[in-house]
């Protein structure tokens, strides 16, 4: 139906190719075959891992720091000498503060992603397993936890567990684990009945061997592809947060208290123009980076799927 | 049916109290108390006097165990006293009772707007699969996901608003206008901007959802019998497929009502819509723990409520489930 595109075709053709009974790969080999054809997927970890060496590496190579000021040039429009990307109403630099404010984000939100896929993969694993009165708890408790409308529960928790950078990965992991648990959960009240586990049982395997040597493999692929999608989640949500003036606060930037700063200047003129880059660079920081984890899921959804192959 | 749907809905209660009591919970280790934040607004109040302070926190309980609260907050929240607002000097059930319909305004418009939109580009995507219109419109989905509401809307205003100035900033009527039409004209240019962005963060995954589910059903064996039998093109696809497209898309639509109000927190508290997403966030900044606990179990109720509907209406839509109900 319709005119398909030529290079999607060859990719068919070539993940067909490989996944064909005369052609004998590994498991391996023929999800790296499939994430290779991925092109968005492909894009989405280069630009990854460029976005990373941004924020992580590219403040060795300035001496400026994220509170340096240049009281000579504030406001000033991007592209102007020594300030490539303009400064705000103090005169930070606009590019050292988003590389240092890329710092923040990401690291919140791997390592909230991480946390929450780890937690919910236990609880996952545990209630899916081991059933009965265990599994009917949790699975009312994730119900409860998420019917609370996340965002104003997010906003109410900040003010508890205070609004560093510890506390957002805190709070981000209390309230992100249920959706990993109910994945995982369901997948592996399917796997348990499966006859590989029943036989591993039959002879005598105990059950925390089984758990991790037969079900959790099994479980991994979709757990990567929700990890990645979290790491998205918790950075948009981190930045709505200190967009709201209740995350990273200043002086130490995130994508999200930049948006917040220039919220203040927007409306007016200042100096003449309307500063457009303390909003625009940021916004695009925090897309870019979202946009990219995106795609590099959905390329390792379809990569790690044994099922799939053409038709999805 | 009615069975089902009484057992849906008896099974709410025990959930709510829960819910409640988390909520509670969690409002209770916040720093500080009412009346700590009532001392710093006002350092010379008579409440600095520690005779005086200690009569005024027996007074309102505060020194009482943590249950005892929870249960008379719980007693005054059910018989419609929600307290008083120490931000907004008013009682709290006035200010959300004046703010609900606004955001219910907003979201509802936006909800429909999306809907509109997302319906149409999820059915042609699918009947089109891998086609540049589907790619087009996965790759603009993508973007429609990792979009910051809150950014989108910023640009939005620049754009629109300060640049172009075609539409309000903010807000949700001009003061002192006259004349039923203008009126009425201006308030839905206030509504524009807000209920297009809200909606618009939707439509990216509606679309795919809608998409994935329309796919699903075609490949189904009815629908081949279908074409088989020589129906028509159309026919097929608005009787057949659709139809049973819609099952796990009515229900998906049903349950990112929380996010409406989520997504409305941080557009109404950009374009300064007077709602309850805004109220909620003046009350946490605000440290008014009455109006924020409020809000929160109002929202709460909302949430449940849209839940239920989304069960509901899934068990109305789909026969299948209704007969194995029965049996």
């Amino acid at each position: 139906m319709g005119k398909s595109f030529r290079w999607y075709r060859k990719k068919v053709e070539k993940i067909e190719e490989a996944a064909s009974p005369l052609n004998i790969v590994t498991y391996r080999k023929l999800v790296w075959i499939k994430f290779k054809t991925h092109r968005l997927a492909l894009m989405g970890a280069v630009i990854l891992i460029l976005l990373v060496l941004f924020s992580f590496v590219g403040p060795l190579f300035t001496s400026v720091s994220y509170e340096d000021m240049d009281f000579g040039s504030i406001f000033s429009p991007p592209f102007t000498e020594g300030h490539f990307l303009g400064t705000d109403e103090l005169g930070h630099d606009v590019l050292v503060r988003l590389m240092y404010g890329g710092r923040v984000s990401l690291f919140v939100g791997f390592v909230s992603a991480l946390l929450t896929t780890i937690i919910g993969t236990a609880i996952g694993l545990f209630s899916g397993y081991y059933g009965s009165i265990l599994d009917r708890l949790l699975m009312r408790f994730v119900d409860i936890m998420l019917s609370i409308p996340t965002l104003p529960i997010l906003l109410t928790l900040t003010l508890v567990f205070g609004s560093g950078i510890s506390g957002i990965i805190l709070v981000l992991t209390v309230f992100g684990w249920m959706g990993v648990a109910r994945l995982v959960r369901g997948l592996t009240l399917t796997i348990r009945e499966s006859e590989y586990v029943v036989s591993a049982k039959a002879v005598g395997v105990r059950n925390l061997s089984v758990l991790f040597k037969h079900v959790l493999p099994n479980v991994l692929p979709v757990i990567i592809v929700s990890a990645t999608l979290n790491v998205s989640y918790s950075i948009l949500t981190e930045s709505s947060l200190s967009y709201l003036g209740l995350g990273i606060q200043p002086p130490m930037p995130s994508w999200g208290n930049m948006l917040q700063k220039s919220m203040n200047y927007i409306l007016g003129t200042a100096m003449g123009v309307t500063p457009w880059w303390l909003t625009f660079f940021p916004g695009m920081m925090i897309f870019f980076a979202v946009l990219n984890v995106n795609f590099l899921g959905d390329g390792l959804r379809d990569a790690l799927d044994p099922k799939f192959t053409s038709h999805t | 049916m009615k069975v089902y749907f009484l057992k849906r809905f008896l099974e709410l209660i025990p959930v709510f109290f829960a819910i409640s009591f988390i909520i509670f919970m969690l409002i209770n280790l916040m720093p500080g108390d009412p009346l700590t934040q009532m001392r710093m607004e006002n350092p010379r109040s008579f409440m600095n006097d520690p005779e005086r302070l200690k009569a005024l926190r027996e007074y309102y309980h505060l020194d009482d165990p943590l249950a005892i609260r929870y249960l008379t907050w719980l007693k005054s929240m059910l018989t419609g006293d929600f307290g008083y607002s120490s931000m907004y000097k008013q009682p709290v059930k006035d200010l959300i009772f004046s703010r609900l319909p606004n955001t219910l305004y907003l979201t509802v418009v936006s909800w429909l707007l999306g809907l509109v939109v997302a319906m149409p580009i999820g059915i042609l995507s699918a009947l089109k699969k891998y086609s540049v219109f589907d790619y087009t419109a996965t790759v603009a989905a993508f973007i429609g996901i990792s979009l910051p509401s809150f950014w989108f809307a910023l640009m939005a205003i620049i754009v629109f608003s300060v640049q172009l100035k075609w539409l309000p900033v903010s807000g949700m009527s001009t003061y002192g206008l006259t004349g039923q039409w203008r009126v009425f004209w201006d308030s839905v240019r206030h509504l524009i901007l807000p209920a297009c962005v809200l909606g618009f963060v939707q439509v990216a995954s509606w679309v795919r959802y809608i998409r994935t589910s329309m796919l699903e059903v075609l490949d189904q064996d009815y629908v081949r019998t279908a074409y088989a039998k020589g129906a028509p093109e159309r026919k097929v696809i608005l009787r057949h497929a659709l139809k049973n497209a819609m099952i796990p898309i009515v229900t998906i639509i049903a349950l990112d009502i929380p996010y409406f109000f989520g997504g409305a927190l941080i557009i109404e508290t950009i374009f300064s819509w007077p709602g309850m997403g805004r109220l909620m966030y003046q009350a946490v900044i605000g440290s008014d723990y009455n109006l924020a606990i409020s809000c929160l179990m109002f929202l709460t109720i909302i949430t449940l409520i849209s839940n239920l509907v989304a069960d509901l209406l899934y068990v109305l839509i789909d026969p299948r489930i209704r007969i194995t109900r029965k049996a």
